[in-house]
């Protein structure tokens, strides 16, 4: 069964359609690049999938269970919501770093708060305190950042930023890992390290959707690739397939910008 | 937009008609004596109110007066300062139900209030600086002076009814400070204040009062169309006949300038 | 200067007493403007439109009229035009009405300083904590807040140090605060009459409490500057 099922995703802003009848299905371990141009819907799908955007129409399903149905309203409340983007991580472009907290904090404050609602959290303060702390410490290491869990955000540079920011998303265990342009923001000798790790949740079989405009990172990180164009999926297939040999006269153009450059 | 303006309109009409609006329609003296309170109004300004050295308590011919008057009503008697220019807003808005602070009877204020009879007597005196006072002896020798005057006070009243120069100033205090400045070249003050503030011994060693213009009489403030005033002057009467006005006045040296009551 | 000498304990035991009521009303305004404050200001962002508008109405008539004629109408208003003095006689009646003027307006300051610090915090922030499963509350208090704090403490350093001097137009409803305690030398109180320099020595408890607060303000300045 597949973990994400996408279905006829609609959205506009301002009467301006942004998102036209988006579906698409993502199997366990997969990991999904989206590219296509600026202003083609990419980050706003993600938003969507998020809930930092409200669909006009669509359905969102993740392993069975229906998160969203624009048809049954009661799907869309405030209360649910909260729990239901715990399915989803995602990596902003400009990281998003709590800028009052150390890089430890920051990997720590959503799962302690989260903690506080576990029924045994008044006896087992201690323990689930340390538990976490040992979790986001070993993520910190994967990220290769055991030197810097003390420093604050601005005593970082852009790259272990991004770094902290994905150990973040990590810690709850979503479902499905986002990134939203990951290396856009940053300066070039930077982006290695950033996709490095990326690379790395690949190879560990962890569920991501990645928007990019890196293509040969997106060609072989990838285990599928979506083309959207003005607010369509124009083409999708594996990467060798969308690359290679582009069924879309739009797709082949696209490539050509970077091939060329 | 213009219903707002119609509103400030309104409002400001009521506030300002308020003044003259209190109806005599429930007795003053009753709503006194419930709430068991006579709330007097005062300054700080010896020999009539005011706090001896290192003591919280106020006294003064006033004062002592006040307390008596008090006793006589059956309530408890509470001061509080309160700044002179607000006194009749203060009494109108009953945050005080008297104002009994050496207070002069001019038109503005026997028209604002229900006054009691006059019980003390009071001038209007010139102060200049000592070494210049020869000069200053008679009415006619003041045409030239330019005279700092409390706005508003019964010294403004004479000197502008005299036709001389004059510049209002805050207090009595500062048209002192502007003689003793040389800013002003006299003043026009209260003979009683005059007695306190100025001469050997106070912080105006080098002025003296000189001419006195006008007398005027004192007489305690109650609101509009109050029954208290009435009250008062019996009370007045009552401690003139015994001899313990009198005698109170002498404390604090007063009583040559008791008026008679009857 | 001799006469000066002598008068100095009991000027300096009035102006004591004075400062005491200027710091009294000092301190009841911080404490109730602040959190008022912030009510107000989420008031003026409210997405219930009714309510921000209302919001914004009480903002612009209290920061556009005078401290000085709220004072007045505040204290006077209810005796003169409802005929119910609700703020009863005496000093407390007196402090409590000048507390209650101060409090209004120096909420309405703050909350525009409020304002202009949570709408600075990013959005991205928000957001970041939205899709770590947080609540709005918890986004606010363990985001938001210290960012925002951080923001504004510069501009609130100011108003509060305006504060301190503005106490003083209490007393226009005869609230016996500090400068009505040196000027009641000018006039005569407990034997010492004509006397100005009270009135100016009242600056130096002014200075002396607004640096001790620009010491500790900027100190929490400096507290907040380890992150950016």
């Amino acid at each position: 069964m597949a973990i994400l099922e996408v279905e006829h995703i609609c959205k506009s802003f301002n009467h301006t359609e942004i998102l036209k009848d988006i579906s698409f299905s993502l199997e366990k371990g997969q990991v999904l690049s989206i590219i296509g141009s600026s202003g083609s819907g990419k980050t706003t799908l993600l938003r969507c999938l998020n809930f930092l955007e409200h669909p006009d129409r669509g359905v969102i399903r993740v392993n069975g269970e229906t998160l969203l149905d624009t048809e049954n309203p009661s799907t869309w409340q405030e209360s649910s919501i909260r729990k239901k983007r715990l399915h989803f991580g995602l990596v902003f472009q400009s990281f998003n770093l709590f800028p009052q907290y150390t890089a430890l904090e920051n990997v720590m404050l959503a799962k302690e708060l989260l903690a506080k609602e576990q029924p045994d959290y008044k006896k087992r303060k201690k323990e689930i305190h340390e538990e976490i702390r040992v979790h986001a410490q070993e993520l910190l290491r994967q990220m290769g950042l055991e030197n810097r869990m003390g420093n604050y955000p601005h005593q970082l540079s852009g790259g272990q930023c991004q770094r902290v920011a994905i150990a973040r998303a990590l810690a709850l265990q979503p479902d499905i890992l986002c990134f939203d342009e990951p290396t856009s923001a940053l300066d070039p000798e930077l982006t290695g390290e950033v996709l490095k790790v990326i690379r790395e949740l690949a190879d560990k079989n962890t569920t991501m959707i990645i928007v990019t405009h890196e293509m040969s990172f997106a060609r072989d990180v990838a285990s599928e690739v979506i083309f959207m164009d003005d607010g369509y999926i124009l083409e999708q297939g594996d990467p060798h397939q969308v690359f290679e040999h582009p069924k879309e006269e739009r797709t082949r153009q696209f490539l050509s910008h970077f091939t060329q450059g | 937009m213009k219903k707002l303006i119609a509103m400030l309109l309104t409002s400001t009409m009521v506030l300002s008609m308020s003044a003259t609006a209190f109806a005599a329609d429930e007795s003053d003296a009753a709503y006194v004596k419930e709430k068991g309170t006579l709330v007097v109004g005062i300054t700080d300004f010896a020999p009539m109110d005011y706090k001896e050295e290192g003591s919280d308590e106020w006294v003064g011919f006033d004062a002592d007066m006040a307390k008596a008057f008090a006793e006589s009503l059956g309530v408890e008697v509470e001061f509080v300062e309160i700044d002179w220019d607000n006194k009749i807003m203060e009494l109108d808005g009953k945050t005080i139900d008297c104002v009994w602070n050496g207070m002069t009877l001019t038109d503005e204020v026997t028209s604002a209030m229900e006054c009691s009879n006059a019980y003390c007597k009071n001038a209007q005196v010139v102060v200049v600086p000592e070494d210049v006072a020869d000069q200053y002896q008679d009415t006619d020798s003041l045409k030239d002076l330019i005279f700092a005057v409390e706005a508003g006070s019964a010294g403004e009243a004479e000197v502008t009814a005299l036709e001389l120069e004059c510049t209002p100033v805050k207090a009595q205090a500062d048209a002192l400070m502007e003689v003793s400045a040389g800013t002003s070249d006299a003043a026009v003050i209260d003979l009683l204040m005059a007695a306190a503030m100025i001469g050997e011994g106070t912080g105006y060693e080098n002025l003296t009062h000189t001419v006195e213009l006008n007398s005027e009489e004192y007489g305690v403030g109650f609101r509009k169309g109050s029954d208290l005033a009435e009250a008062l002057n019996e009370f007045f009467a009552a401690s003139y006949e015994d001899g313990s006005m009198t005698e109170c006045a002498e404390k604090y040296g007063v009583q040559d300038a008791i008026v008679e009551q009857k | 200067m001799e006469q000066i000498m002598e008068q100095m304990p009991i000027v300096l035991h009035s102006l004591n007493i004075g400062f005491l009521q200027t710091l009294k009303l000092f301190f009841v305004t911080l404490l109730g403007a602040l959190p008022l404050g912030l009510l107000i200001s989420f008031g003026s962002m409210s997405r219930f439109r009714p309510l921000g508008i209302f919001s914004k109405l009480v903002v612009g008539i209290v920061r556009g009229t005078p401290l000085m004629i709220q004072l007045l109408i505040i204290f006077y208003f209810p005796g003169l035009v409802l005929h119910n003095p609700i703020w009863g006689s005496g000093e407390a009646g007196r402090f409590t009405a000048a507390s209650v003027s101060f409090i209004l307006n120096y909420a309405c300051y703050f909350s525009e300083i409020y304002r202009g610090g949570i709408q600075s915090v990013p959005i991205g922030q928000e957001e970041a904590g939205l899709v770590l499963g947080m609540t709005k509350t918890q986004i606010f208090f363990r985001v938001k807040l210290l960012q925002m704090i951080k923001r504004i403490v510069p501009p609130m350093s100011n108003e509060i140090i305006t504060l301190v001097k503005d106490t003083s137009l209490a007393r226009i409803i005869a609230l016996q605060e500090i400068i009505w305690a040196g000027q009641a030398f000018m006039k005569g109180s407990q034997g010492i009459s004509g006397q100005i320099w009270p009135l100016f020595f009242t600056a130096v408890y002014y200075l002396i409490f607004n640096g001790i607060l620009t010491v500790l303000l900027s100190r929490l300045e400096k507290k907040l500057d380890y992150f950016r």
